[in-house]
């Protein structure tokens, strides 16, 4: 899981740290139809980052993500604007195929497994890329290494399986595209308290493996436990940005929630 | 009735039954031909394709002009039948259905129920446009592909036998529902028609383009089709207007066996096949379509998924 560096881009501006982003976004919106859900917001990812996108529900957070990888563009239905760069590479006008093919995946909200296929069925769909179907069966060997219990289940077909292992299932097929960066949307979605930190842990060593992490996270504390660079989102705009061990509390709560009440509660 | 009397009679009953088991088994299996493409298109796009029927006269037709210009066995026109009907069929769904689609509706800002409509019925106009073309072309003479194993039997006893070519085209239709299991199952397009079916919103994270599998599975189903079709015409005659007669039998394994199942058509298939050589045996020839229907509609009745739908 190394990052290449490509020379295209090389004048970029530096972002934090001095380090060149993996990913720049700028006055990026979002529509459902007429409705405009986000409002041009503007952020770098860096490489090797877990950034923590947080806010209240309907703040946009879900609708940031599906944009990043081409799932806002839907035509009439659904659409953005703004720009979107990898890189050097264009991403926002892309087929989410295309964007995969790029380096970036997500691990959709409510895991949204291949109800009918099989554990290990559902992995190598992940292999699916002309580029990744070679080194498919080393990659499974990864995940099972990683997840062991998958090992052990890879012909249960996935409906069957708790919702902890299901949410294994849908990192591991992320993974499975040999991925740069993978957004991960509501990870701890109705999982059990003690089920999320095992995998946060894996979300950790997928890091430190290299891949940067953009992380939808409703429980605020973890938010700010795993991530290095903080997103707070509140009506479809960017209110708060910034390093976690630098942000107090009150600070973050009260962008969270958007006024006083944020302040009183705290 | 003497004992021996009594034994002719028992002697023929059980040859009826037999010859109600083999012979349905084996039509069967050229029953399951005809409807995997339609149990395919409908399990992977939800495409009600009512102009399948049509497909697989086409495909007749077109071993119909191969034989014209190579005067070889039948059999042979399927090395280049089913290809090309495998190609006619990607480049139909990516250049017209993929556009009335519900995702294409989706796009274009319009209700899904659009999505679901418009392509059964552009599928129904497509019939017609083929059939007209059809008649247009080789005008309404029924044709038949000509070959040396029409009228023979393999001889299982002195009182029971099933056509050769019947037989044939069970093992053919075995070998490709095998084959088809085996794509679908074991490589990276299969898996992912199968994945573009259970989801077809989340398999582009994948890197699956789901237009091009889209295509994939209307390519699988015409080729399967078009041998079907090859097959049919060298059973009986065919004409233009042949196309629904052979959708109803598609419609009628594919409910029998569920929807969207390949084991089920084939079941399915064979069900119907049986029912209506029984019928047709014990109450005459003109009870093997009724007797067919029925099964449907108790099959409609009390488990309206199908048999082996899961």
């Amino acid at each position: 899981m190394s990052i290449s560096v490509s020379k295209r881009g090389f004048f970029a501006e530096p972002g934090r740290g001095g380090k060149r982003p993996l990913l720049t976004i700028s006055e990026l919106s979002a529509y459902y139809g007429q409705l405009r859900a986000l409002y041009d917001i503007g952020f770098q990812v860096m490489p090797g980052e877990v950034l923590a996108v947080i806010g209240a529900n309907g703040a946009g957070k879900s609708t940031l993500l599906k944009s990043i990888v081409g799932m806002m563009n839907r035509g009439k239905t659904a659409h953005i604007t703004g720009t979107i760069d990898m890189r050097g590479r264009r991403l926002e006008r892309l087929n989410t195929e295309k964007i995969v093919d790029a380096g970036v995946t997500m691990v959709p909200e409510g895991r949204r497994l291949f109800p009918r296929l099989t554990v290990e069925e559902n992995l190598m769909t992940g292999a699916y890329l002309a580029r990744c179907r070679v080194k498919a069966p080393e990659k499974l060997e990864e995940i099972y290494d990683m997840f062991p219990r998958l090992g052990e289940r890879r012909a249960q077909i996935v409906n069957q399986m708790s919702g902890g292992e299901q949410q294994m299932v849908a990192i591991g097929r992320a993974l499975m595209s040999d991925p740069q960066v993978v957004l991960f949307d509501e990870l701890s979605l109705g999982l059990a308290p003690s089920i999320v930190d095992d995998i946060y842990v894996k979300v950790e060593q997928i890091n430190q493996a290299g891949v940067t992490c953009i992380v939808i996270e409703q429980d605020m504390k973890r938010a700010l436990a795993v991530s290095n660079h903080v997103l707070v989102l509140l009506e479809g705009a960017v209110v708060l940005e910034g390093d976690p061990r630098e942000l107090d509390v009150d600070q973050v709560t009260s962008a969270y929630f958007g006024s006083e009440i944020g302040r009183a509660s705290a | 009735m003497t004992p021996e009397e009594f034994n002719t009679e028992l002697y023929w009953s059980l040859i009826d039954i037999a010859n109600g088991l083999l012979t349905g088994s084996v039509i069967g299996g050229y029953y399951a031909m005809i409807s995997i493409g339609l149990a395919m298109t409908f399990g992977v796009m939800r495409l009600v394709n009512l102009a399948h029927g049509d497909f697989i006269i086409v495909g007749a037709y077109l071993a119909v002009v191969m034989l014209n210009f190579l005067p070889v066995s039948p059999f042979f026109t399927l090395i280049i039948v089913v290809p090309l009907m495998f190609c006619l069929g990607y480049v139909l769904q990516r250049v017209l259905i993929n556009h009335v689609s519900v995702q294409a509706m989706e796009r274009k800002g319009l209700s899904t129920n659009y999505g679901l409509m418009a392509p059964i019925l552009v599928t129904f106009g497509l019939g017609i446009f083929i059939s007209h073309l059809l008649l247009g072309i080789f005008e309404s003479d029924a044709r038949q592909l000509k070959n040396s194993l029409a009228f023979s039997a393999i001889r299982i006893s002195e009182d029971l036998n099933i056509s050769l070519l019947r037989f044939i085209f069970f093992v053919i239709g075995v070998i490709i529902l095998i084959a088809l299991h085996l794509y679908l199952n074991r490589t990276h397009a299969g898996r992912a028609i199968r994945a573009a079916s259970d989801d077809a919103e989340i398999s582009p994270l994948m890197g699956i383009n789901t237009a091009h599998v889209y295509g994939l599975a209307l390519g699988i189903s015409m080729a399967i089709a078009g041998a079907a079709g090859v097959m049919i015409g060298m059973i009986r005659t065919f004409q233009p207007f042949d196309g629904p007669q052979f959708l109803l039998i598609a419609f009628g394994a594919v409910i029998i066996g569920g929807l969207g199942s390949i084991v089920g058509s084939l079941v399915g298939g064979i069900l119907l096949g049986i029912t209506q050589v029984l019928a047709g045996t014990y109450f005459g020839p003109s009870a093997q379509l009724v007797g067919g229907y029925m099964l449907i509609l108790f099959v409609l009745a009390f488990k309206p998924q199908g048999l082996f739908s899961r």
